[in-house]
């Protein structure tokens, strides 16, 4: 071994970049063994599990997408996520800012109300609120499941935003004052302009746990034409239970896009994650 | 003393639509849960009155036994899994030992965004008797009596779901940790290296203690986080075989939604309340004791 030359790496950094390679290898392996095998029939996965597709067959995927009704289920799934975010993040955001720039007797539990939201456990009001949307005739609507995500995201995003909002300085809004502009002029022309970086970060959060939403979808939506992605994935694995390579299918044609908005997004996201658990 | 102060009714009507939509749909149905756990019902004909009867009733119930302590093995293994693997990819990620780290970090964070059915289905392909990915690993390489079914087998297959829970989270931790170990100046760490500690030491000696607070969240991140599983099981397995994968929201939801007993399901969605409420104050307590 030539120690002159080379900088030597300790065996134990050695043993560490072998590890992550193998633990990274693991990760990504089962989803290409996925995306081949979607190309295949049945009966070639049976006998040779882990051969390279002869010829790409796309007829699962027109299968997938034409039994399975993803193109509809994608629709949907994108019409209801962008409704309730756009919902949330307004009256969240107004919410904040009453909460953060003003005082008044009732701030402090208002605000300990909202953030309790964070810790009910949503499937114990999975019953009470089916019977309730029933009594309001809003069961299997086009936006019946917006309530709700509206309601279970509100908690999260008015943390997150007046989090955000608490440290901006008094003297802007005394400034605007000067000029005589209202409180709502305020909100619409300075502090929600101010906000941009938390409300991308909120709206993606919401975004992502409306898109993958699965129990609301599954106790308030029967009617097809209404059935999100993840509650027509959910359905399509019981109807083809025993057609893998379709399933393959369906599972790379939601896993491609969700990659790449994640692999886009990705700085956004991870700050966000982050805000509420680590106290800087 | 601020100047926009005393706009009482402006307050009020800016509140007003948030406070809306969360009482009416969030805090309100949980009341109501209550209130419908005293009754005998169907969820169409008239309810009857039976006081105590269905907590009676759950409390004898092996069923809601055996998926509460499947909740709990869920929670354990993940406080005792998800969080040490976390802190251990951070701490390696956070070092200059990788090449690549944006990669590594990319790859694991990953299973959090992908929506849990996704992850299902996914997982199926995995532990497919059939078809699956472990098995036809098993028998390619002549291993054949590894061969197994997976989720079919009681003994186990609540503890295939906990790996499944325990890889789709990790990341999760690992990317709250490395947001602390950003937090912590290079200095310390440097002051540590001056002094000698070798890698190891350094990490017990400078580095867990300073993430001390940061750890403690993840623990409640966790016990929040793990009774709220709900989706994987109803893909996977819906319970089976037999309850061995029941957790208390399947056996709620199966209770209401297939035998058709709105009162008995309620009870249980009380239940879960109560148990998520008490392991929240239980490790808040635990917490504050562990911190002096």
């Amino acid at each position: 071994m030539n120690m002159v030359t080379t900088k030597r790496i300790p065996a134990t950094h050695r043993l560490m970049q072998l590890l992550f390679l193998l633990l990274l290898l693991l990760n990504i392996y089962p989803i290409v063994w996925i995306i081949l095998n979607s190309f295949r029939t049945d009966k070639e996965l049976n006998v040779h599990p882990f051969r390279l597709p002869e010829q790409l067959l796309w007829s699962n995927y027109s299968k997938a997408w034409e039994t399975a009704n993803l193109g509809l289920y994608f629709f949907n799934s994108l019409v209801i996520s962008v409704a309730a975010v756009l919902v949330t993040l307004v009256i969240g955001a107004l919410a904040a800012f009453f909460l953060s720039r003003f005082e008044f007797k009732a701030k402090s539990f208002v605000f300990g109300l909202f953030v309790l939201g964070m810790l009910i456990p949503i499937h114990a009001t999975l019953v009470p609120l089916f019977i309730e949307m029933k009594q309001l005739h809003l069961l299997n609507t086009r936006f019946t499941l917006l309530f709700p995500y509206v309601a279970f995201n509100l908690p999260l995003v008015i943390y997150l935003l007046v989090s955000f909002m608490n440290p901006f300085p008094k003297d802007l809004e005394e400034a605007a004052i000067m000029d005589g502009s209202g409180v709502m002029t305020i909100f619409g022309k300075v502090i929600f302009p101010m906000l941009r970086p938390a409300l991308v970060t909120a709206f993606i959060l919401t975004f992502l746990n409306n898109w993958n939403e699965l129990s609301f979808a599954l106790v308030l939506i029967n009617e097809d034409e209404l059935k999100t992605l993840p509650l027509g994935l959910a359905n399509l694995s019981g109807q083809h239970a025993n057609n893998y390579t379709l399933q393959m299918a369906a599972v790379t044609i939601v896993l491609i896009p969700t990659i790449l908005f994640y692999v886009l997004l990705q700085k956004h996201l991870t700050e966000g994650m982050t805000s509420g658990a680590v106290k800087g | 003393m601020h100047i926009l102060y005393r706009r009482k009714w402006l307050i009020a009507a800016g509140l007003f639509p948030a406070l809306f939509f969360y009482v009416v749909f969030a805090l309100y149905p949980i009341v109501n849960s209550f209130y419908y756990s005293f009754f005998k019902w169907d969820g169409f004909t008239q309810m009857h009155w039976l006081g105590l009867g269905n907590y009676a009733e759950l409390i004898r119930d092996s069923v809601f036994w055996n998926s509460l302590r499947n909740n709990v093995y869920i929670v354990v293994t993940s406080i005792l899994l998800q969080i040490p693997a976390g802190l251990f990819f951070a701490i390696i990620l956070n070092g200059r030992i990788l090449k690549g780290r944006a990669l590594f970090k990319t790859v694991f964070f990953m299973p959090v965004v992908l929506s849990t059915v996704v992850i299902s289905l996914f997982w199926s392909m995995m532990y497919n008797y059939q078809v699956g990915l472990i098995n036809s690993f098993f028998r390619i390489v002549g291993m054949d009596s590894w061969v197994q079914n997976w989720l079919g087998e009681p003994r186990f297959s609540i503890f295939m779901i906990c790996i499944m829970i325990i890889w789709q989270y990790s990341g999760f931790y690992m990317i709250i940790f490395l947001a602390a170990l950003q937090n912590i100046s290079s200095e310390v760490l440097e002051a540590a290296d001056i002094d000698g500690a070798s890698g190891l030491r350094k990490v017990w000696s400078v580095t867990l203690p300073m993430l001390s607070d940061t750890i403690f969240t993840s623990i409640a991140l966790c016990i929040s986080g793990s009774l709220r599983t709900f989706d994987i099981i109803y893909v996977m397995t819906k319970g089976g075989p037999n309850h061995a994968t029941e957790v208390m929201a399947t056996y709620m939801f199966q209770s209401t939604f297939s035998a058709g007993r709105y009162g008995y399901g309620s009870t249980i969605s009380t239940a879960i309340f109560i148990v998520s409420f008490l392991l929240i104050v239980i490790s808040r307590m635990a917490i504050r004791k562990l911190q002096r």
